[in-house]
């Protein structure tokens, strides 16, 4: 971790018609740093992951990545996501292409990346995760494990800064989860800015720098794993984490 | 009366060959025109700017709400009006099926395209694909699926549709009956014949869909 500010998120409030989900959220996340989001189910954990990369369009407040505001009017949201990877709970790979043809369509679309290049790119992605024998395969043919295999490194073929994990395990069988946490420690360990909402309360005691409770569209508590799981300060943390652990 | 309808058959069969070739071409060229005016259609419905969509919403809205024999009337009075060149009768009626059959293309299309699932969407935008490509290389390849098999029951359903046109004697399967019914004084053979050539057609068309449907399914793998 280093002290570069990567993205910084302040007075951030979403609602949804006369539903307000996020109520004033700040935050600094630093390039390198590895930040579990948990928390009860409606507390606006995604959504504060889907605001941050403009899924979602902020209601007040602003994000700033790299120093620059994304949230500002004329800003090319498209260019900017091109740097913050996002992996779905649903996974979401494309039906319709090769496990080839999903890693290497936004290099070749988006950054003009020449194809071969972009083939051998997703063949050493491929390679970190096992699958490189599945590269003609369509996904229909992947289990849920695979699939979400393959949806991490398909974002992580545009080489970004920073990825989202919205609940990466919670769609999967059990017996899948391991691979796919696996897959993140991995890119835990390559230095990668990772901000991750997770149910999976071990992991992310053992990988993250920071967690952070989120319960009624705001940030009940924050700290390190330690403070977090054998501290916790606010009740809601700890009735939280009784419920859970 | 099986006689009756082998010896209509045995004189008449050339005009109910015509009336085929005509129900036919009305079909076909409903369809070639009705489709890529669906098309512009249901985008104009599912863009972002308001007016083309509420025109889109007007358009689809009337069609819908008003019955096709409705409409059939309303484009032979008030077409050869306000065109600056001479419209035959046929020809008003082509475009009133052309624009009748857009607004139900539209409907498919834009379904189509809906059911795709959004998390599809979010996916191509999380990676910065733009959205013309995101529709191109990623939405409409899934939502043709969708679209093709209900296309195709719309092109069964025009088809059966044309009648109402021959009213106006443009020639198709129901003019043909009318035609030789005028000759014959005996309306019902002739009508049994007209109902045998849509069952045949009807039926050869939904098998060819079929068969194209469940190769649409084997390629989805």
């Amino acid at each position: 971790m280093t002290d570069d500010i990567l993205i910084k998120v302040e007075g951030l409030e979403k609602s949804f018609g006369s539903l307000r989900v996020l109520k004033g959220i700040n935050q600094t996340i630093k390039t390198g740093e590895v930040v579990s989001v948990i928390g009860p189910s409606g507390g606006g954990k995604s959504t504060f992951l889907r605001c941050i990369n403009l899924l979602e369009t902020p209601t007040a407040g602003k994000i700033y990545f790299e120093g620059k505001e994304v949230t500002a009017p004329g800003v090319n949201a498209d260019k900017y996501r091109r740097q913050l990877g996002m992996v779905f709970q649903h996974f979401n790979v494309f039906p319709n292409l090769t496990v080839m043809q999903n890693i290497t369509l936004a290099p070749i679309l988006e950054k003009k990346m020449p194809k071969d290049q972009a083939e051998k790119l997703a063949l050493d992605l491929l390679k970190t995760i096992g699958m490189e024998d599945k590269k003609d395969e369509y996904p229909k043919k992947l289990s849920g494990g695979q699939k979400q295999r393959l949806a991490i490194v398909r974002a992580l073929a545009m080489q970004p800064k920073a990825i989202l994990f919205d609940e990466p395990t919670s769609a999967l069988d059990p017996e899948m989860v391991k691979g796919v946490l696996n897959v993140i420690k991995q890119l835990v360990q390559s230095g990668m800015t990772i901000v991750i909402v997770t149910h999976e309360m071990g992991f992310a005691r053992e990988v993250s720098d920071r967690v952070l409770f989120m319960d009624g569209g705001v940030i009940a508590e924050e700290g390190t794993p330690q403070q977090i799981f054998e501290n916790p300060q606010n009740p809601r943390t700890k009735e939280f984490l009784s419920q859970v652990l | 009366m099986i006689q009756d309808i082998f010896s209509t058959w045995g004189k008449y069969y050339y005009v109910f060959i015509d009336g085929i070739k005509w129900t036919f071409a009305l079909t076909v060229i409903t369809m070639i025109f009705g489709l890529p005016l669906g098309a512009v259609i249901s985008f104009m419905n599912m863009s972002k700017n308001k007016i083309l969509n509420g025109i889109s919403g007007i358009y689809v809205g009337l069609i819908r709400g008003t019955p096709f024999l409705l409409q059939l009337y309303f484009f032979w009075l008030w077409l050869p009006k306000v065109v600056p060149f001479e419209m035959s009768e046929r020809q008003s009626i082509i475009v009133a099926l052309i624009i009748s059959s857009s607004a139900y293309v539209s409907e498919i299309i834009r379904a189509g395209i809906q059911a795709v699932d959004a998390g599809q969407w979010e996916a191509a935008k999380s990676l910065g694909i733009r959205s013309s490509y995101t529709m191109r290389y990623i939405i409409m390849p899934q939502a043709i699926k969708n679209i093709l098999p209900a296309l195709g029951n719309q092109f069964i359903t025009m088809l059966k549709e044309t009648s109402l046109a021959s009213i106006f004697f443009v020639g198709e399967l129901m003019t043909a009956w009318k035609t030789v019914q005028n000759a014959t004084y005996q309306p019902l053979p002739a009508l049994v014949i007209v109902g045998i050539i849509y069952l045949i057609m009807t039926y050869t068309l939904t098998f060819v869909l079929k068969k194209y449907e469940r190769r649409l399914a084997e390629s989805d793998r």
